[in-house]
């Protein structure tokens, strides 16, 4: 992750919190796994009845694979997350939009000044024509 | 053998405790407690702050009482109230307690009761059982961990399925490249407002925009397609603005001119459903912000005018009613400017008589452009200015040190029109025009000989037009045309006659008028001297304010004598500038010298003296051929000179 801006402090906080919440996620995943296979291999003695230790040992496995259910979870919304981070603080593109955006409206404003320009002259041309007919004919 | 098969019953008696037994044997019961009662009771009892161990030797007594109170309890076990499963869980817990401290304090005697650590049975259950509780286990696990990966499956082939419809993000980027937005703890904050923009308007607009759910997102009816500036028609997106409500539904601000008004304050003011009929949740976000915006600039013009309208030292005050304001523009005639600010709620009942008032879209237009342009000299200013600050001299002011202004000139420099002087200007103007159209038109209407013919000028400005007259007569345009110009200004008229003569006048339409009649009545005479000259008559001599005949109710006569290129005719034109009807105001007579007929009489004994000019007879122009007044002058002219 380069970021060689120097951010504000919030801004460096929140982009380091987005890091430690995906590593804190795929650690977690990482984990559950792993316990849910240590528990799968069943060695550990215990002064547990077999029962017992059978019912805490399912009950472990749901929950860790539960955990590992909320982790995917929370990565997506990381990936959420961090899609509105950039969309909102990405100021290159958004200038870029603007100056395209202004660029579009400027041509179109160009554009429309053109036709206007011409309609104008067209229509005075007309006014003209229609007003001399129109003053020098009986019906009025 | 466990203590699990030990089975301790305690039951609470079905009857009521006894208060007392009377001598003769009755006994009385105590009442149950009530509810209130009875949860303040338990209540009391539990103390957190005892450890369990403490708490063991004093439980032994305590328990008789907890089973008593048990007792009164069940008498409404049925009756449900918020507790009650709290208290259930309570007593039975306390229960337990109960018979748990009551064992252990019985085998801590050691005098009835003995514990014997049991030997642990050798494991009777086989490994397979535990295999196949720990396959059942991880089965368990793989279950949740494939509901949860199909979760998220299904959330990713729906955003696949609905590719029609952009994402929420897609839809926030768009969002993000046309508004400004900011995100402020949890909410993403946009800003509408035109303050970027050089606004200094102090009402915010913020908007909040969230994540449209899914249920509403399938409810929500398809809303109309989008203008050209979005070019994507989909019916719903992911994604929703929420805009403060006093931005919601539909402004514009109404312009009119009326004359005078009787009811200066029962204008009702009409909101005629002009934006989209689509409510609210509908609509488009882009729609949605961009009504709001207008919303906003229109409630900043208003403001604006308004405050301006209360400062601003007319001779005729401006009216500042609710949401109108009232200025006058030219006596009689007002200039009304109101805000029409339609939520969506009452849209419906608005619709009648929207048509009525005669709004004035120009007018309307060129008070959009004013804030417009006051907006982007907020932020514009001339170079060079100091690069920190925001203000810079203009440009004029710049000038002034070098060019020596003076006080004058400098606080002239400092006055700059505010708005509604602006608009009032414009009305004005427009008021002039329409006023110098009508006169022209129906003085065009009113007078057939002279043609009238009046032409706009292309090049205008909001408060400065122009229009050429020229008035010539159908088939002589070559022989004599009397050109004017008249610049249409705001109050008042400036007429460029034909020989150079500039005329000013008032916004009075009849000054114009009377001006217009006086042209005529000259280019008559002036027309048939030309036309004289080019059938080789002679002009003897000509008038345009004759001092001799009836008093006339405007101006003077005008008047021209013509004689023929023998010199024995004579026409004489009189002009009256008279304004009804067609060629009513002219008279011509003709006059004989010599006559061809001469008798000697006691008077006039010889020929020669026929030659001084005889009398003159008045010419019945109204029965004479001829299409217009110079044809029938030139009708005349032929057949005097033929009659050689």
């Amino acid at each position: 992750m380069s970021m060689p801006r120097n951010l504000p402090q919030s801004k460096e906080a929140l982009l380091k919190s987005y890091r430690t919440r995906l590593k804190d996620d795929v650690k977690s995943m990482l984990e559950n796994f792993e316990g849910i296979v240590k528990l799968a291999k069943g060695e550990h003695d215990t002064q547990l009845s077999r029962m017992t230790q059978c019912e805490q040992d399912t009950y472990e496995m749901h929950v860790r694979a539960a955990n590992i259910v909320r982790a995917g979870e929370s990565l997506m919304k990381l990936v959420s997350d961090i899609k509105q981070y950039l969309i909102l603080n990405d100021f290159p593109s958004v200038n870029e939009a603007i100056t395209q955006n202004s660029k579009l409206f400027r041509t179109k404003q160009s554009e429309c000044d053109q036709k206007l320009m011409s309609l104008r002259d067209d229509m005075a041309a007309d006014l003209y024509d229609l007003e001399e007919e129109y003053y020098s004919s009986i019906n009025k | 053998m466990s203590f699990s098969s030990v089975n301790i019953s305690v039951e609470a008696p079905i009857e009521n405790q006894i208060q007392e037994i009377t001598y003769d044997g009755t006994e009385i019961y105590q009442p149950p407690l009530s509810l209130s009662e009875s949860l303040a009771k338990y209540a009391q009892k539990i103390d957190f702050s005892k450890t369990a161990d403490t708490d063991i030797k004093k439980e032994p007594d305590l328990s008789e009482d907890a089973k008593s109170d048990s007792d009164s309890k069940d008498a409404f076990q049925s009756s449900l109230w918020p507790w009650d499963s709290v208290r259930n869980k309570l007593r039975d817990a306390f229960q337990e307690v109960c018979v748990l401290a009551d064992v252990l304090a019985v085998a801590k005697e050691k005098r009835y009761m003995v514990l014997d650590p049991v030997q642990q049975e050798t494991q009777e259950t086989k490994p397979m059982v535990q295999i196949y509780a720990r396959k059942i286990a991880l089965t368990g696990a793989a279950k949740v961990l494939v509901t949860g990966a199909e979760r998220l499956k299904s959330s990713q082939t729906e955003l696949a399925r609905n590719r029609t419809t952009p994402g929420f993000h897609i839809e926030l980027l768009r969002l993000r490249q046309n508004w400004r937005l900011k995100k402020v703890s949890n909410t993403i904050i946009g800003d509408l407002s035109y303050r970027t923009a050089g606004s200094k308007y102090l009402q915010s607009g913020t908007f909040e925009v969230t994540k449209a759910e899914d249920d509403d997102k399938t409810n929500s009816p398809p809303s109309s397609p989008l203008p050209g500036s979005n070019p994507t028609p989909k019916t719903n997106s992911a994604l929703r603005v929420q805009i403060p409500s006093e931005l919601q539904g539909v402004a514009y601000i109404e312009v009119m001119c009326q004359k005078d008004q009787e009811d200066l304050c029962s204008i009702n003011v009409n909101l005629l459903g002009s934006g989209p009929t689509a409510s609210n949740t509908d609509m488009h976000w882009q729609q949605k912000l961009e009504a709001a915006q207008n919303v906003l600039f229109c409630k900043e013009l208003f403001n604006q005018l308004a405050k301006e309208a209360v400062q601003l030292q007319a001779p005729i005050p401006h009216m500042v009613v609710g949401n109108q304001i009232m200025a006058t523009v030219l006596p009689g005639i007002q200039l009304i400017i109101g805000l029409c600010h339609s939520a969506n709620g009452e849209k419906k009942q608005e619709k009648p008589a929207p048509s009525k008032s005669d709004h004035d879209h120009v007018l309307e237009h060129s008070l959009h452009q004013l804030l417009r342009e006051v907006h982007h000299k907020n932020t514009h200013h001339p170079f060079p200015h100091p690069a920190t600050g925001p203000l810079g001299p203009s440009k004029k002011r710049m000038l002034a040190g070098p060019m020596a202004a003076d006080r004058h000139e400098l606080l002239e420099m400092t006055r700059t029109d505010t708005l509604l002087e602006q608009i009032v200007k414009q009305a004005q103007h427009f008021i002039m025009r329409m006023r110098t159209e009508y006169v022209l038109d129906t003085i065009a209407k009113e007078v057939k000989d002279p043609l009238i013919c009046s032409h706009w000028n292309t090049l205008n400005s909001p408060t400065q037009s122009c229009v050429k007259i020229n008035i010539s007569t159908h088939g002589y345009d070559a022989v004599c045309r009397t050109p004017l110009v008249i610049h249409v200004g705001e109050k008042s008229l400036k007429c460029i006659c034909r020989d150079g003569k500039v005329m000013n006048m008032s916004y009075e339409p009849q000054e114009l008028r009377d001006l217009i009649f006086c042209h005529i009545n000259q280019h008559q005479i002036l027309a048939v001297q030309a036309l004289a000259r080019t059938m080789g008559w002679q002009a003897l001599g000509n008038s345009n304010h004759l001092g001799t005949g009836p008093v006339e109710l405007l101006g003077n006569a005008s008047s021209c004598l013509l004689v023929s290129p023998t010199g024995d005719r004579i026409i004489a034109v009189k002009c009256e500038p008279n304004q009804t009807g067609i060629q009513a105001g002219i008279q011509v007579s003709v006059a004989h010298s010599p006559r061809t007929d001469f008798f000697p009489s006691r008077l006039v004994t010889e020929r020669k003296w026929e030659h001084l000019g005889g009398q003159f007879r008045d010419v019945r122009l109204d029965k004479m051929e001829g299409r217009n007044f110079l044809h029938k002058m030139e009708l005349l002219m032929a057949s005097l000179t033929s009659n050689l």
